[in-house]
């Protein structure tokens, strides 16, 4: 049986008046790796430091494996551990820095083999780095070293927020790789919030795509961002470029979030004199990866400011001649569009 | 000229001779400046802890006194002490005037202020990541503070060094809780002010060297543990 690892009811969180959480339920399994994507300012990292209990939501509640807890709970401290986009580095050597989590656990077993270990799991020479202190080192070596000082703990759940977003190629690659092989040796739940978009399609069994504070399931719905034009007494619209717009239906919510299924969207190579669509907006297809677990191919299409996501079987994308940069038509209607 | 010279010549002659006066005066300023530091840094740094990482009601409030109290006339500080441990004073009792202890209280509290504002002032500055970082990594509250502190550890050098600098200096508690009594109270500043005073610039120079020895070595030591 499957066990959950968080579940997360109704939470809010504000800063100051500002909503930048909203999310009603959440739960991640155990072992499992989700995927979480968005653009920023969408509350990603807020949602990873309430998981991480380094804050409290200002509303609701996150049980971890069944139980309510809070920062600084003794149960949680050892087994949550969270990775930023750009760490912060004690003002110490790397071995201090990697070992700073066993030491004030009192664990100094075998220090020495623990803190090599790790730092190879990074791609990172002992000898080499040991003794170097925080600032000789490469933005790309520091995000690898604040890596092996989270591995080193074997935590439960890593929480990785951006863990590539400003390194090296090299040190992204070494960071996938020993995130996921956290998961494999340890049983690792990992939470990876990145617009590496290819490497969620890869790695993750879950993918949640967020928008102003709210969760949507990715692959069956996507999200028409905002800003809205809800000026018009008629017709909401989302405006595109050269002129084109989305149209939206009608609502009462100020701050809602538009979403469609994908299955209501359908694509065409021209623009079609069908009254079935009133919406048909240009887009180009950004990137097309191979989803593992469907062996589909996920397509990135951009539209206007935002991007959607598309799932196309392999003889479908054939039949369509879809490729990176080519021009489509996705057609659908505004009465299909809900708001949420 | 000609008399700074002499002066200079004198005062090397007056410490290579260990004249008791100077050398009492010179034993006098290390005692009650380190007491003083002592207690300012053992007060003032979990005080300035709480006051730059905590947000609470009357916090802008106190950090307006404390900042006030960083320009505080050493001659307010030494009337105030004097008010309170004179015989007539709430503190009489103990017989705290004209002693080095009494010295040492009206220097603490000049300090106290330095190094709380300073402290809150740099741990108001740490970095958010720190604590976040902290978290990730399983720190409990305690090992928050002290992580916290060692971090910043420069910079609470630099504001020991600043009080140091202002209590090794001050003249106005020296002289009126002192008393600047031969052989007992009289720090270098006071015997500086009181030689110059009498015409006895040699003297006066000899205590002036010491003072900046002292500065020198403590600023040195310093340096010696920043790089460490």
């Amino acid at each position: 049986m499957t066990r959950t690892s968080y579940e997360i009811g109704h939470i809010q969180h504000y800063y100051g008046d500002k909503k930048v959480l909203d999310i009603d339920q959440l739960k991640i399994l155990q072992g499992s790796i989700t995927g979480l994507s968005g653009p920023n300012g969408s509350g990603k990292s807020t949602l990873l430091k309430i998981m991480a209990f380094a804050m409290k939501p200002s509303f609701g509640q996150v049980k971890f494996k069944g139980r309510k807890e809070t920062p600084f709970s003794p149960r949680i401290r050892s087994r949550i551990s969270l990775l930023t986009q750009k760490p912060y580095l004690l003002k110490r050597t790397v071995f201090e820095n990697i070992s700073y989590g066993l030491k004030i656990r009192k664990d100094l077993n075998n220090l020495e083999n623990r803190v090599k270990d790790s730092l190879e799991t990074v791609g990172l020479d002992f000898q080499e780095f040991a003794q170097r202190k925080w600032h000789e080192l490469s933005g790309g070596e520091a995000q690898r070293v604040a890596m092996a000082a989270r591995l080193i703990l074997k935590p439960e759940v890593l929480l990785l927020d951006e863990p590539v977003a400003s390194v090296d190629n090299k040190s992204a690659s070494l960071i996938r790789k020993a995130s996921l092989a956290a998961r494999n040796d340890w049983g690792c739940t990992l939470v990876i919030a990145s617009h590496d978009l290819q490497w969620l399609y890869e790695c993750s069994d879950t993918r949640i795509s967020m928008a102003r504070g709210r969760i949507f399931s990715t692959g069956t719905e996507n999200i028409i961002p905002p800003p809205y034009d809800l000026s018009l007494k008629n017709q909401p619209v989302k405006a595109l470029d050269k002129g084109e717009h989305i149209l939206l239906p009608l609502t009462d919510k100020k701050d809602g979030t538009a979403v469609i299924q994908t299955e209501k969207i359908s694509i065409s190579n021209e623009k079609k004199g069908n009254r079935k669509f009133n919406n048909q907006a240009t887009g180009v297809i950004l990137s097309m990866l191979l989803e593992k677990s469907s062996n589909h191919i996920m397509t990135t299409i951009q539209v206007g400011d935002f991007s959607l996501n598309l799932s196309f079987s392999p003889g479908k994308a054939e039949e369509l001649g879809l490729q990176p940069g080519k021009k489509i038509i996705l057609m659908f209607r505004s009465k299909d569009i809900e708001w949420r | 000229m000609d008399f700074i010279v002499a002066g200079f010549l004198k005062a090397i002659e007056l410490l290579i001779s260990f004249d008791p006066s100077t050398w009492t005066a010179v034993s006098a300023t290390i005692k009650v400046s380190t007491f003083s530091m002592l207690i300012s840094l053992a007060t003032g740094l979990p005080c300035g802890f709480v006051l730059g990482y905590l947000d609470f009601r009357w916090k802008r409030a106190l950090r307006t006194i404390l900042d006030t109290l960083l320009a505080l006339p050493t001659v307010t500080v030494g009337l105030l002490v004097y008010a309170l441990i004179s015989s007539q004073g709430p503190l009489g009792e103990y017989q705290l005037l004209f002693t080095l202890t009494g010295i040492a209280i009206g220097q603490t509290i000049l300090a106290f202020p330095i190094v709380t504002a300073i402290t809150a002032s740099i741990v108001e500055n740490i970095d958010p990541e720190l604590k976040l970082t902290l978290v990730s990594l399983g720190a409990g509250k305690k090992n928050i503070i002290v992580t916290c502190l060692w971090e910043v550890r420069y910079g609470i050098l630099a504001a020991a060094v600043t009080a140091y600098g202002r209590v090794l200096t001050e003249v106005g508690i020296s002289m009126m809780v002192g008393g600047n009594i031969k052989y007992h109270t009289r720090t270098i500043t006071t015997a500086i002010a009181l030689e110059t005073n009498k015409g006895l610039f040699a003297n006066g120079i000899a205590l002036g060297i010491v003072l900046l020895g002292i500065a020198f070595t403590v600023n040195l030591s310093l340096s010696f543990l920043r790089k460490q």
